[in-house]
């Protein structure tokens, strides 16, 4: 909502504070300032008169005019305008003022001609939307009088009032808060009173209301004779100040009483009404064109204010193109009513349509203004355009009541604000905001206030103790703190899993990244989210194809990483991602579970000079990084390939299922434009963090023999899988040999050193006794018969 | 058989000093020191001294033998020098370090690790909840009234089965107290999801971190404290906050938290930096009914929440300027954070 700092000053007297200081007040008292703009005619522009106009001498479209202004001798003003003729009062911007959007004035030659300051248009200057030529003056106007004479200089807030507040949806509703929030006082009444209005109820052919839960309060005011022209200057500032356009005086009237008491009022010409008023539901797909020049189609709950024959307005909300005030209209007929908010909120959403008066009407007006309104509304219509009102407001239904009375016990105000308050310091506060102090209750710490009709919002004890909170200033309440110890949860402990599995693949290259968790079905591929059986989970309501499905995997986003940086010109890839994934299980059950994703590609090592052209990263690389964060070496179980993963397996750690690794499909791989071989890997992080910590870490004594090695090699077939020779040597019953590790691998393709189908392999084997220095002989025993053992069950050569 | 030993002295002291490796050092020693060396050869005349000389040329064996040993010391010490010193002279301090690899957790990741570490430091402990949430406890349970915009389908991602992505995570503090008793004491990171498009400033998932402290006697002064000494430690001992009174449907009161910040320009401008308020009654009466007790009776307990987007956060601290920066993982703006 806009504030005009001069209209609200017809409330309150801010003359003592800068605009900051006005600023930090609202902003006190929880309305929140958006933005502050500066109003009103800029310095230096002065009302001028024409004395004559020449033709430029070169230019055609410009003239030469001299000008009154107040100095010494006429100036001299080159002008493109038109719409003027000599005698006219028109503004004059002189040298060194400074025009909106910071234009300022100079003194120069324009083709050739002195131009001393420049005649203005209104909104050049942004003072009227007038814009076809100058501005021309009232011929009453003081020439030589600075023109901030006739267009006040204005300061306006924007501001964003909370959904809670709607009373401060109006100048006297913020003046009412703001005086509260500095202990001042209103220069006037809390509200425009309206106890002295004669109030009739009106018959059925006069208003006849259909739907009383939409519409408890409609209240009609005919003025008749009044004469539509357009408004005064002063009413015209009032509300482009605002930024609402000037229409015409009884429009203008009904908008300036919304600014001015929140209460929305709409004005409809009696000669286009067919018979009374008849505030009803809409019927099933009932056409409404409304002021705005489109036409609406209703719904049988949306409530509609219509004559005998026709809808005239949508309640609250926006009234007819065709029953509008214009200066056609001699009688008016002026609506102020309550509408149920939900009512006014529900019909506003379907169709798209949110006016000043539905912004109101939908978080509440307060239902005691509505005769109030209209009242000052006709008193100004009656000023300003004439006529003669009927005698009585008619009146059909009644105010409701939403408001009553609360207890506010002190002590329990002290112990949630955490200082305990004086009574003053409770009763001050409440007091200015318009409450009342009905009792002081047995107790002595409690007391009972009547809520005002404006504030909806205070119901609760507890909405009470926030305005004395608000209004004591939370700088007043001292900071302080409690605790008590706290057990780690389970999230504690996954949390500092996730974070030291990040950090060990961080300190090996890895780029920890952050995808969005909502992914597009295309990205979506069984094959690379298989570690649980089940669907993407898809949203009711995607804002575009591109997410249109929660992830059931980490991987989609990954690719999409590796696929954008690759095209940025990155060469060497290491990323990994934890997170939620969600997956729909046959039976229908939504999972959300947390995974670890890597992806690794290009070359193994960062390149340097030493190195020259470090060559690309294999699975063995992405194995090796995962054994750096399980607790044991991990295994790779083969699985069949698939359209996705050229190299597919399932990734075990002892007999514990965790994941799945795997190489990318070269073509799938160029698709996303990568040339090196893609290793990627998913991981159900609770598994690996519940085998991580499962087993409470017993160090094992360190060795106090030596050891001896005895290195083999081993010429095997090339389909040969490594892993029987790991089976074979973690099941052996050899109790000396303590270690094995492989050390090497030969092919050649040429088949020169080795037959091209054939390769070997190499591997360090260590024995060691725990209790003695081992001899030769003994493990020359030990290796032999191991050996023999390894011959006898594997289809390996000795080299 | 003395002029003998003299006289290998003086061939050793003089040929060992001119040796320039140590194989040829090593034939030096071989040579006079050996078990075929000269020495040897000449201590083998010993047995021909008359007995009263023996002790004198045994002497003098020895001292021969010390003179040629150290002389062999020092040239081999010399040469042990030359050589380090040979070694050494190509390091050149001025060439490029060889790389260890070298990656970055994720600046989000990092932003939330800080707060979430000086939040356990104060005491609170990890909660969470599942992202895909009923009504109940993203609204409802949160005094969000029915008819509520954030609750439109224009407004938040809904499922066919009436779920929604939450969109706060104020949810999990509904969950921490439908199943634990007071006192809750935590703090829930995660995700949050709003039917955003995604721009410079706006997200579809966004992350965020919820606080919740309900207890016998928990104060706006206690929220006030804890809210101003988090802040502190993230941002410094002299950051100034103010709170404003706001409006949110589960705290009365409600604050936003600014902090006093100096922008690039220089200029301290007052940023949004968090929500906050104490545990509207409502809420804590809508986790009794579900609970079925009234262990949450608001005549037993109060409670502050508070609430804020580590994006914002993260973008505050390193001064990024476009949200999108955050999701898209460039690794020449991730590097920047190693």
């Amino acid at each position: 909502m806009k504030l005009s700092l001069n209209w609200l000053s017809d409330h309150l007297d801010l003359s003592g504070c800068t605009t900051e200081e006005i600023a930090d007040l609202l902003t006190f008292a929880g309305i929140e300032v958006e933005g502050i703009e500066q109003k009103g005619a800029p310095d230096k522009v002065i009302i001028a008169k024409i004395l004559s106009s020449d033709q430029h001498p070169n230019a055609d479209r410009l003239s030469v005019c001299k000008v009154e202004y107040g100095g010494e001798a006429p100036a001299q003003i080159v002008c493109g305008a038109k719409n003027y003729k000599v005698g006219d009062h028109v503004p004059l911007a002189l040298p060194g003022a400074t025009l909106p959007g910071d234009f300022t004035i100079k003194k120069g030659k324009l083709r050739g001609v002195e131009s001393e300051g420049m005649m203005c248009s209104g909104r050049e200057l942004e003072v009227s939307e007038d814009h076809e030529g100058l501005l021309i003056l009232p011929a009453e106007t003081t020439v030589g009088n600075p023109l901030s004479s006739i267009f006040p200089n204005d300061t306006v807030f924007e501001l964003e009032v909370t959904p809670n507040r709607p009373d401060c949806l109006s100048h006297l509703g913020v003046a009412r808060d703001l005086a509260a929030a500095m202990g001042a006082e209103l220069k006037g009444p809390r509200d425009h009173a309206v106890n002295s209005i004669p109030r009739q109820p009106a018959n059925e052919t006069e208003i006849q209301v259909s739907a009383p839960e939409a519409c408890p309060l409609y209240t009609a005011r005919r003025i008749r004779g009044v004469k539509v022209t357009e408004s005064p200057e002063w009413l015209k500032q009032r509300l482009l100040a605002i930024g609402l356009r000037p229409i015409n005086n009884v429009v203008d009237i009904t908008n300036y009483v919304l600014m001015e008491m929140g209460q929305p009022l709409h004005a409809f010409d009696v000669a286009k009404l067919d018979g009374g008023i008849h505030v009803r539901l809409a019927a099933e797909g009932e056409k409404f064109l409304a002021l705005d020049g489109e036409e609406y189609t209703l719904a049988d709950d949306d409530l509609l204010i219509a004559d005998q024959s026709r809808g005239v307005a949508i309640a609250g909300v926006m009234g007819g193109e065709e029953s509008g005030v214009t200066e056609s209209t001699t009688d008016v007929l002026l609506e102020s009513a309550y509408f149920d908010p939900p009512a006014v909120r529900r019909t506003s959403r379907k169709l798209g349509l949110v006016s000043d008066s539905s912004y109101r009407f939908e978080r509440g007006v307060d239902p005691h203004q509505v005769a109030g309104a209209s009242d000052l509304a006709t008193k100004l219509i009656l000023e300003l355009a004439g006529g003669e009102a009927d005698a009585a407001i008619l009146v059909a239904g009644e105010a409701p009541t939403l408001t009553g009375e609360v207890v506010v016990d002190a002590s329990k105000l002290g112990s949630l604000l955490g200082k305990k308050l004086t009574p003053k310091e409770i009763d001050g506060p409440l007091s200015s905001l318009g409450l009342e102090k009905t009792s002081t209750d047995d107790a002595p710490s409690t007391s009972t206030w009547c809520i005002p009709s404006f504030r909806l919002d205070l119901q609760r004890p507890v909405d009470l103790y926030e305005e004395v909170a608000r209004l004591h200033g939370l700088e007043n309440i001292p900071a302080s703190s409690q605790g008590q110890f706290v057990d780690a949860s389970s999230e504690d402990r996954s949390y500092d899993f996730d974070r030291t599995v990040s950090a060990k693949l961080v300190g090996q290259g890895f780029y920890e990244c952050h995808t969005i968790k909502l992914i597009a079905e295309r990205q979506f591929d069984d094959h690379l989210c298989p570690l649980i059986p089940g669907e993407p989970v898809a949203l009711k309501n995607r804002l575009s194809d591109d997410h249109s499905h929660l992830r059931p995997g980490l991987l989609p986003g990954l690719l999409q990483v590796a696929e954008r940086n690759v095209r940025q010109g990155a060469k060497s890839l290491k990323f990994v991602e934890s997170g939620t994934i969600f997956i729909k299980t046959k039976g229908g059950k939504t999972l959300e579970k947390q995974h670890l994703a890597l992806l690794m590609s290009g070359p193994a090592s960062d390149p340097n000079w030493t190195n020259g052209a470090p060559g690309d990263a294999s699975l063995s690389h992405l194995r090796g990084v995962l054994d750096t964060i399980s607790p044991h070496p991990v295994s790779l179980i083969p699985l069949e390939t698939n359209d996705e993963l050229i190299v597919r397996a399932e990734l075990k750690i002892g007999k514990q299922k965790i994941g799945l690794c795997g190489q990318l499909w070269p073509a799938k791989a160029r698709s996303l434009d990568i040339d090196s071989p893609v290793l990627v890997a998913e991981i159900d992080l609770a598994k690996l963090e519940k085998l991580s910590t499962s087993d409470a870490v017993l160090y094992d004594e360190l060795p106090r023999f030596p050891a001896i090695t005895r290195d083999i090699a081993m010429e095997v077939d090339r389909s040969f899988a490594n892993g029987d020779l790991v089976s074979f040597f973690e099941k052996h019953n050899q109790p000396l040999l303590v270690d094995f590790r492989m050390f090497d691998l030969f092919r050649d393709d040429t088949g020169e050193k080795l037959a091209a189908d054939r390769k070997s392999i190499a591997y360090s084997l260590t024995y060691r006794s725990p209790e003695r220095t081992l001899e030769t002989a003994e493990v020359d025993d030990a290796h032999g018969k191991l050996l023999e053992a390894l011959q006898k069950s594997l289809p390996i050569t000795l080299r | 058989m003395l002029e003998q030993l003299d006289a290998i002295q003086q061939e050793a002291l003089a040929e060992i000093p001119s040796i320039d490796s140590e194989p040829a050092l090593e034939q030096a020693r071989v040579k006079f020191l050996g078990k075929k060396g000269t020495l040897a050869a000449a201590g083998a005349g010993m047995r021909d001294v008359p007995k009263e000389q023996k002790k004198d040329v045994g002497q003098k064996l020895n001292e021969v033998r010390q003179a040629i040993t150290s002389a062999l010391e020092a040239k081999g010490q010399a040469l042990a020098d030359a050589k380090d010193a040979e070694s050494v002279k190509d390091i050149d301090p001025t060439l490029p370090g060889i790389a260890f690899p070298r990656g970055a957790e994720h600046p989000l990741r990092q932003t939330l690790d800080r707060a979430v570490q000086a939040l356990r430091r104060m005491g609170f402990a990890l909660a969470s909840g599942p992202e895909i949430e009923t009504e109940w406890h993203c609204f409802d349970a949160l005094n969000t009234p029915a008819d509520h915009p954030a609750r439109n389908e224009s407004d938040t991602f809904y499922f066919d089965d009436g779920r929604l992505l939450r969109t706060h995570t104020s949810t999990v503090q509904i969950r921490t107290m439908e199943s634990t008793p007071p006192p809750v004491r935590i703090i829930a990171p995660g995700s949050a999801f709003r039917r955003d498009e995604i721009d410079a400033t706006h997200l579809s998932h966004f992350t965020q971190l919820e606080g919740l402290y309900v207890a016998p006697g928990v104060s706006l002064a206690d929220l006030k404290g804890t809210l101003e000494f988090f802040f502190r430690s993230l941002f410094g001992d002299k950051t100034a906050l103010r709170f404003r009174p706001h409006f949110f449907p589960f705290t009365e009161p409600s604050y936003e938290v600014d902090l006093l910040l100096e922008s690039k320009s220089g200029t301290a401008q007052w940023i949004e930096i968090a929500g906050c308020g104490m545990v509207d009654p409502a809420v804590l009466e809508a986790v009794c009914k579900t609970r079925g007790d009234d262990a949450y009776h608001p005549d037993k307990v109060t409670g502050f929440a508070f609430g804020m987007g580590i994006e914002r956060l993260a973008m505050i601290t390193y001064g990024i300027t476009d949200i999108r920066l955050l999701i898209e993982n460039d690794v020449r703006f991730l590097r920047q954070f190693a």
